[in-house]
């Protein structure tokens, strides 16, 4: 487990400096390294909440989310490598019949995106949120409410 | 379009909208309190609620605007439209903690979430909602106007015929009936979406004999022209319309990727229904549900974008005048009765969505704003108020629709980015970190709000941020950065100033 409680700020700092990065990568034609910083960006919102109890699972981080982190740029990397390859011309193979650019978006970006994040989130989902941490919680906020009837 | 074709279209249409006025009218028992009436708080199971996000947030433009995009300038829009992992990454991120806020007040919609999370702080409540209410009034308008000057065209009937024929009817069953009809009728037409999305991807493989062909076509056939009723129609095809990032400008691609993924935790169509799920464990079966909608939504877009492209660089159809038509194009080149599927998706697009952003706006008029005021109503009157503001909202914004065009399209500006900018301090900033204060969270509002209306008059003059950048980027990133920096300094609703059943929630 990784100890999220003291590391909030500065996951919610990286991430105003990624949207400032980000923004600024679209202004001056640096669109690419935006895109993939856009990523890391993601990846940021989402470890700030998937954390539970103020912990981070070693397993959550390493999979869904680092395995999501690693398709996403590696399809990226594979599309923008493909789209400089056949600039202007027709493309000599095809990827489930897509251009090999639009394949790797297809593959990595569309279906495995959605596969790793969905089954990762099914698969651990007792990392996210187990019973007994809903348990505990909704047994707080009882207690809670009859010290503070006011909310 | 045969005169068969055009009954089924009616026949079709008609039924649809009787079974969402029967669903809806049937739905309004359940409506018995402002939880249920406002938000069907905590009520439904994930494959409604998952039908009902994926239906609220592919509105009328992914089945018609989509495809016309990927006619026109190739895979850039496939980008923004293939962002099915989107829901699993909006759960994974906030879902718990939205959820978790209605196990500690009885939560009936967004307003209630900012007032528990900032101590009633009537400021962030007022911007808010004043925000919110632009976004759903312009995605409102035009799903009204889009639909009622198509089927108007269609059936040979005054739009305003056809606008009040369909909206009246769904502005009757939502007042009725509140978000619990809403999210109901909305799973229904989720529904009829995929089934339609479905057959037309079908069609799409037999008609193209699969993605190949169309590659090929559109890498080789160059420069289509043809003389259609006297105007001469071109349509120039590249090969780079077909690799990733299409043939718009890389700062377009670059936010058509990012945008729509994170901007779908922003989304009030996503945010009001994780509340509206009984059991908050059921969540990873809601994000593959949800998932699994919107991949056929998606695929059912990317076939009707190429399928146009594969007609249009064949010779088999004429360029297109107007990219819009791209769908029809296609629906018409099938013919048989995939006409009737793709009106059937569009009006399933454009209700679903229109009834979500009605009761939306409806819910900040007659209790979000007011109580951001200091007008607090009992239970009773506040349902009753909304019932009437449904109503009235309903029918001017169909009047408002139809009478206004150029309005409607200036309004049109606003939409997700818009929708973006005010809910990312409150809630994305707001649930996952302690240190989000008061009156940070103010500020970043009011900037977003002051930017939202600076960018749109400056983008109807013609004003081109740097790079080409969407406007609305730049309006989230200063929001995000305001709230940031100002919550760094301020300690209102922040850190030990937290009620302690919101910081619970944070650290669940």
């Amino acid at each position: 487990m990784i100890d999220m409680k003291d590391r909030k700020t500065l996951l919610v700092l990286l991430i105003t400096a990624c949207w400032i990065i980000i923004t600024l990568s679209g202004w001056f034609g640096y669109w690419f390294f935006g895109l993939c910083l856009s990523v890391v960006l993601m990846l940021l919102h989402m470890m700030m909440g998937a954390a539970q109890n103020g912990k981070l699972s070693k397993k959550m981080l390493l999979y869904p989310l680092g395995s999501w982190t690693v398709l996403w740029l590696a399809g990226f990397y594979i599309a923008e490598y493909y789209s400089q390859a056949f600039m202007g011309v027709m493309p000599s193979f095809t990827i489930l019949g897509f251009h090999p650019s639009f394949g790797a978006i297809v593959i990595a970006y569309w279906i495995g995106g959605m596969l790793t994040l969905t089954a990762g989130l099914i698969l651990y989902a007792s990392e996210w949120l187990s019973e007994d941490s809903w348990d505990a919680f909704k047994a707080k906020i009882e207690a809670l409410n009859q010290e503070h009837p006011n909310v | 379009m045969t005169n068969t074709a055009r009954y089924s279209i009616l026949f079709f249409s008609v039924g649809m909208i009787v079974i969402s006025f029967i669903i809806g009218w049937a739905a309004k028992k359940k409506a018995i309190n402002p939880q249920s009436f406002f938000g069907g708080t905590a009520l439904f199971g994930p494959v409604t609620v998952g039908l009902s996000t994926v239906s609220a947030v592919a509105s009328a433009f992914a089945v018609v605007g989509v495809p016309g995009l990927i006619y026109g300038t190739g895979n850039t829009m496939n980008l923004w439209m293939l962002s099915s992992c989107a829901f699993a990454m909006a759960y994974i991120a906030i879902g718990k903690k939205i959820r978790a806020m209605a196990e500690i007040y009885p939560i009936a919609s967004l307003g209630d979430i900012s007032d528990i999370r900032f101590d009633r702080h009537r400021g962030i409540k007022a911007l808010l909602s004043v925000i919110l209410f632009l976004g759903a009034i312009a995605y409102l308008a035009s799903q009204i106007s889009a639909s009622s000057t198509l089927f108007a065209h269609l059936l040979g009937l005054n739009p305003y015929v056809a606008g009040f024929i369909i909206f009246g009817i769904l502005t009757v069953y939502t007042a009725l009936s509140g978000e619990v009809g809403g999210i109901l009728t909305q799973a229904f037409q989720g529904l009829v979406m995929i089934v339609a999305g479905l057959i037309m991807v079908f069609s799409f493989l037999i008609m193209t004999g699969g993605f190949a062909n169309v590659v090929q076509v559109v890498s080789t056939a160059g420069e289509v022209a043809a003389t259609v009723e006297g105007q001469e129609l071109a349509k120039a095809f590249s090969p780079k319309m077909m690799d990733a990032w299409g043939v718009l400008p890389g700062s377009i691609a670059m936010t058509w990727m990012f945008i729509p993924i994170l901007g779908t935790m922003g989304q009030p169509q996503v945010l009001t229904r994780i509340y509206a799920l009984k059991d908050p464990r059921d969540m990873p079966k809601l994000a593959a549900y949800a998932g699994l909608g919107h991949f056929v939504i998606g695929l059912f877009a990317l076939t009707m974008g190429y399928g146009a492209l594969y007609l249009v660089g064949n010779g088999l159809v004429a360029p297109l005048a107007n990219n819009d038509t791209a769908i029809f194009a296609v629906a018409d080149y099938v013919g048989g009765f995939s006409q009737m599927f793709v009106y059937a998706a569009i009006l399933a697009a454009s209700m679903s969505t229109a009834s979500m952003f009605l009761t939306l706006s409806s819910n900040i008029i007659s209790r979000d704003l007011p109580s951001a005021f200091g007008v607090n109503l009992t239970a009773d009157n506040q349902i009753k108020i909304s019932r009437i503001t449904t109503f009235v909202i309903g029918i001017c914004a169909i009047f408002f629709a139809l009478a206004s065009g150029e309005a409607v399209a200036i309004l049109g500006t606003f939409g997700w980015g818009t929708l973006m900018s005010a809910t990312f301090p409150v809630f994305i900033l707001g649930l996952t970190w302690k240190g989000a204060s008061s009156q940070g969270v103010f500020s970043g509002l009011a900037v977003a709000l002051s930017l939202n209306i600076v960018s749109l008059i400056l983008n109807n003059r013609g004003f081109r941020w740097p790079g080409g950048l969407p406007w609305y980027v730049n309006v989230i990133t200063a929001a995000i950065v305001v709230t940031v920096v100002v919550s760094l300094f301020t300690k209102g609703s922040s850190d030990e100033n937290l009620d302690p059943r919101v910081d619970a929630v944070i650290d669940l």
